[in-house]
């Protein structure tokens, strides 16, 4: 059952798992509350944990980063906001229920949101079937989409290059190279690295060119992700759920 | 070719190659200012956020073509979801924005200047863009004014140096480096030396 | 002359007529002016020293000079019988399959799998067709399926090159060029990828440049030489070009198959045969003691066995009490960030010996010659010893200045006096035959004078005792390994100890008294090279082959016991 999940997830279209998350960010940055928000992380987290086996841990580490985006916001707020009373508030015991904490809260909430629907995006989806997807469902321009994937292919490179630029000049100047670079020598190998990526740019745009890479016309894009019936299945309950969390939330206003 | 407006694939690559490698430093950075803004509030985010617009400044400085301070963010950011970078669909937006900052100011130029001077007002120009986009986003209106100030001013400065003069600086080092060969910067360069 | 039609016409495969090509702000043009034509259904061989504009002229074919590389190109080019300029060069793709000289800019760097399936998904052919012809084609070359994912930019030097050639294979267009498309491959591999690659078919033309002749001379029809001001030498059928021009070749540098030596050598002593032969088994089928007079084999065996002293270990082998300069001990080795691949290592190199490193392509050489050299550092086990320098399998990877002209100014001892540096320096380049290129950017060099750059800079500092050559013979002319193999005499002489990786049997026995074997996860044999080489099985299992002289030896012990 777990594994029949996680193997769903990941054989989704990624454009459908796009568009959900896009309406999740949409919906995250719209409606400014934090039940809502905490309502987000709290489905996309399940989601992951269940259904794609998704190590809690992993995903904690992931979030840490939102989490000090987010307490960047609460802080700002706290001291910052106009309607700040930061310092008469502390004493009280309304502290919590401040406007500036909650305004802050909710900004912290949707950084974490907004990472957790990302990284759902992320961990479910390989990078290679989404550019093909959108070559063959949105009409990106092969040109584009090969760029894209000759970019992505680069990044694992850039390490073994960088290591043998450390072999060449440690060779140059006689000293062994350390296990690790230091700040400074990573430094010293930005600008080759970039000269690196740029010419490996031209030799690979002679490749694609040389095996009959042209800016239009028809083309087949082998193992191509379709879309089927779970893919509806998916985008009808992802979405049906964000409506009913956003729902719950403004009436549960509206009444109040 | 090089001279017609439309791209090459060779400079398309370049623009998306260069997004790769930065979309690399644009993470060892990101460590540096998270822990940064924990600390001292989103302030810390307006001095460190110049860095952020170098990809576009450089690409636009190399290739010299309408659109590619703006194509370079939106790639950069595609790079970077492609990377599994977890703060990635959002970075398209920011990505739009900023290129589009930059752009405008290139613009205004139509395409024909890349001095330093151009290249710092490149990075303002997409400082102030940015700058809207997280008031609408984080809530500024309801911050106070002089905060406000302080962040413009701080963010316009970063812009202008983290990313106009070191993209730049960039520019520089890698023309020495012969990589350049065959595109628009190597060709002006060189018709103002013949 | 063939080449030279006074009006173009349809009917040939590709054509060039006068054709030169200049790079922006260079001095002089590299290529030409030169005329050339590809038949339907012929192989030619394109020869040349280095550097005399083989790879340029082979890029202007479907446009990629000027349109992606700019250059001034002037003169025609035509494709059958269509003016090149006429379409963009990707709509050429479908009739002309092109392997450039370096593996890796053939390939963009994506999964084994999808690269050779990238030319027909441009062809809009069906997904179902795709996936056969890619699965036929990986089994034509010897791409093993297990391969299928994994990224090229893992895998070693030939090992990338073999997908290079699957992925243009798989094409099937009705022209197909190569620029040295054997160059890192281990013998077996090779002989069976030039019997591929010129297989004849009456509706495919194949255009090929190479050093390397020998297993591929016998599979062309007609073979066109560029001289070193880039215009044509010779042009005609090899066996008629090697015997009349041979000494016109080697003035020039050009590499000629090695029984072209013996034939010279026969023709000394007047029993030529009357066909010059392309293989040292053809040359010696004339003079086989079973069919020849008495007389003949005796006037043969000098010539023989001079040949045959030509062809084995020139240099002394060092003696057993020579200090160990450099050993791994129960060493692993692994790439870096890759799997261990050699285990249980246990090397020592010796004071002044030259040790040639032998295997197939993928067995670890590489890896083995950069933990040997120190540079890489071991998964378990240790090294002693003193500190090596590395030539890298590709040149580029070790350039790091912007000229050619600093890169050897970086490279020599510190001590000597910034006058005489640049004395030295014009020395240098002029040993290496590069004077002239002072001011050039390393990576705007042909493949051989890359690879001559990065062996000078080695050569010519002293900072270690030990040097590695990965592959350092590979993309040079005649010249550039003869004043390779003087300067690896002159450091041997010097103390220095040398290991050289290599492909190519017969250079391995003439400059290495010791070789091992590396394979299947470890070394498979340690020894003298001529031992070694005699070892049929181990070659058959190294997939290495038996050098040229082999065959004349042979000879002379059949000659002997009748
Ligand atoms: N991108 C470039 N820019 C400027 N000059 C170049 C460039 N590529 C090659 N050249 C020069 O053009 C000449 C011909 O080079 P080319 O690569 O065609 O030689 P080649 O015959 O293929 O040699 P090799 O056998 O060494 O590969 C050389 O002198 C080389 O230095
Ligand atoms: N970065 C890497 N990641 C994983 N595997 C690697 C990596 N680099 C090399 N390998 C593998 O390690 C093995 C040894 O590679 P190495 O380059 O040492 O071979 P080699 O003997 O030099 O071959 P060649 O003659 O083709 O140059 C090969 O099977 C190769 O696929
Ligand atoms: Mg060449
Ligand atoms: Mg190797």
């Amino acid at each position: 059952m777990v594994a029949a999940g996680r193997l769903m997830l990941r054989a989704l279209n990624p454009l459908s798992k796009l568009l959900v998350c896009i309406v999740g960010l949409l919906a995250s940055v719209l409606v400014f509350d934090a039940r809502f928000q905490m309502a987000l992380i709290v489905v996309t987290g399940f989601t992951l944990i269940a259904l794609n086996r998704t190590s809690p841990l992993l995903l904690l580490v992931l979030m840490v980063p939102f989490c000090l985006f987010g307490f960047g916001f609460l802080t700002t707020s706290l001291l910052f906001r106009q309607d700040s009373d930061f310092a008469t508030r502390m004493a009280g015991e309304a502290f919590l229920s401040s406007p500036a904490v909650s305004a802050g809260l909710t900004l912290f909430l949707r950084a974490v949101a907004c990472g957790m629907i990302s990284a759902f995006f992320a961990l479910t989806t390989d990078p290679g079937s989404f550019v093909r997807a959108l070559m063959v469902h949105a009409r990106l321009p092969p040109r584009i989409g090969y760029s894209l994937f000759a970019a992505m292919l680069l990044v694992p490179d850039l390490a073994s290059e960088a290591q043998q630029m450390r072999i060449a000049r440690a060779m140059k100047t006689g000293r062994r190279i350390r296990r690790v670079p230091g700040p400074g020598e990573i430094i010293h190998l930005v600008i080759p690295m970039l000269a690196f990526a740029i010419r490996r740019a031209g030799r690979t745009a002679v490749a694609l060119e040389a095996r009959g890479l042209s800016p239009d016309g028809p083309r087949t894009v082998m193992s191509a992700p379709g879309f089927n019936r779970s893919d509806m299945i998916f985008i009808v309950v992802a979405l049906g759920i964000v409506t009913l969390c956003g729902a719950a939330v403004v009436s549960d206003v509206g009444l109040r | 070719m090089s001279g017609s407006r439309g791209w090459t694939l060779r400079e398309t690559l370049i623009v998306t190659v260069l997004g790769a490698v930065f979309a690399v430093l644009y993470l060892g950075w990101v460590q540096v200012w998270l822990i940064a803004q924990a600390v001292f509030g989103p302030v810390t985010m307006d001095v460190v956020m110049g860095f952020w617009f170098i990809a576009s400044i450089v690409a636009a400085a190399i290739i010299r073509k309408p659109g590619v301070a703006f194509a370079a963010e939106v790639l950069t950011a595609a790079v970077q979801i492609l990377l599994g970078s977890p703060a990635g669909l959002l970075l398209l937006v920011t990505g739009a924005v900023q290129g589009s900052g930059a752009e405008a100011v290139f613009a205004a130029t139509r395409w024909r200047n890349y001095s330093l001077p151009v290249l710092m007002a490149a990075g303002v120009g997409a400082a102030i863009l940015s700058f809207i986009y997280t008031w609408i986003r984080f809530d500024y209106g309801a911050l106070q004014l002089g905060i406000l100030i302080a962040m413009f001013v701080l963010r316009c400065l970063s812009g202008a140096l983290l990313g106009g003069w070191l993209g730049h600086v960039i520019v520089e080092a890698l023309y020495r480096t012969g990589a350049l060969a065959g595109l628009a910067i190597d060709h002006a360069k060189r018709s103002v030396i013949a | 002359m063939r080449s030279d039609p006074s009006s173009p016409k349809a009917g040939f495969a590709a054509e060039w007529h006068e054709v030169t090509v200049q790079y922006p702000f260079a001095k002089g043009q590299a290529v030409g002016p030169v005329s050339l034509t590809v038949q339907p259904g012929e192989r030619v061989l394109l020869l040349g020293p280095s550097g005399s504009g083989k790879s340029t002229l082979l890029l202007t074919l479907t446009g990629l000079v000027p349109n992606s590389i700019p250059a001034t190109v002037s003169g025609d080019i035509r494709l059958f019988g269509a003016d090149v300029g006429m379409r963009q060069p990707w709509a050429w793709a479908a009739q002309v399959a092109q392997y450039f000289q370096d593996a890796d800019q053939t390939l963009c760097g994506m999964r084994v799998e999808d690269e050779i399936a990238f030319a027909l998904e441009n062809r809009a052919l069906p997904p179902k067709h795709i996936a056969d012809r890619v699965t036929a084609a990986m089994r034509r070359v010897g791409v093993p399926e297990s391969w299928r994912s994994c990224p090229t930019s893992t895998l070693s030097g030939g090992e990338r090159q073999f997908v290079a050639l699957a992925a243009t294979l798989v094409q099937n267009a009705p022209l197909f060029v190569a620029d040295e498309p054997t160059a890192h491959l281990a013998p077996q591999a090779a002989d069976r990828l030039h019997a591929l690659l010129t297989e004849h078919d009456p509706h495919r033309s194949v255009l090929i440049v190479d050093h390397r002749l020998d297993g591929l001379i016998q599979h062309i029809d007609r073979m066109v030489v560029l001289g070193r001001d880039g215009s044509i030498l010779a042009e005609g059928r090899p066996r008629t070009v090697f015997r009349a021009k041979r000494d016109l070749l080697a003035s020039q540098g050009v590499w000629c198959p090695v029984a072209s030596a013996l034939d010279a050598r026969l023709e000394q002593a007047g029993i030529a045969p009357p066909v010059a032969p392309l293989s040292v088994d053809e040359a010696l089928a004339h003079v086989d003691p079973g069919t020849t007079s008495g007389e003949d084999v005796d006037r043969a065996i000098p010539a023989v066995e001079a040949f045959v002293a030509e062809y084995t270990v020139r240099s002394p082998h060092t003696a057993p009490d020579t200090p160990i300069l450099a050993r791994l001990v129960t060493a692993e080795c692994a790439p870096f960030l890759g799997p261990t691949v050699l285990r249980n290592i246990d090397l020592a190199i010796h004071q002044g010996e030259t040790l040639g490193i032998l295997g197939a392509n993928g067995a670890g050489k590489s890896t083995l010659g950069l933990c040997l050299s120190g540079l890489l550092p071991l998964k378990a086990g240790k090294r002693i010893g003193a500190p090596g320098g590395c030539a890298f399998q590709r040149p580029e990877n070790q350039f790091t200045a912007g000229t050619v002209r600093d890169e050897i100014l970086d490279a020599l001892p510190k001590q000597i006096s910034t006058k005489d540096k640049a004395e030295h320096v014009a020395g240098t380049l002029a040993v290496w035959g590069l004077s002239g290129f002072e001011t050039r950017h390393p990576f705007e060099l042909s493949q051989g004078q890359k690879r001559r750059l990065a062996l000078a800079t080695l050569t010519v500092s002293d900072r270690w005792p030990l040097l590695v050559l990965d592959e350092p013979m590979a993309g040079l002319d005649a010249h550039g390994v003869s004043t390779l193999m003087r300067e690896i005499q002159a450091l041997q002489g010097s103390g220095h100890a040398i290991a050289v990786i290599t492909h190519d049997m017969d250079l391995a026995l003439r400059l290495c008294p010791r070789s091992i074997v590396v394979g299947e996860g470890g070394i498979l044999a340690d020894g003298p090279t001529e031992e070694l080489m005699r070892d049929l099985a181990l070659l058959q299992r190294a997939g290495l082959a038996e050098p040229s002289c082999a065959r004349a030896l042979q000879w002379l012990q059949r000659v002997a016991s009748c």
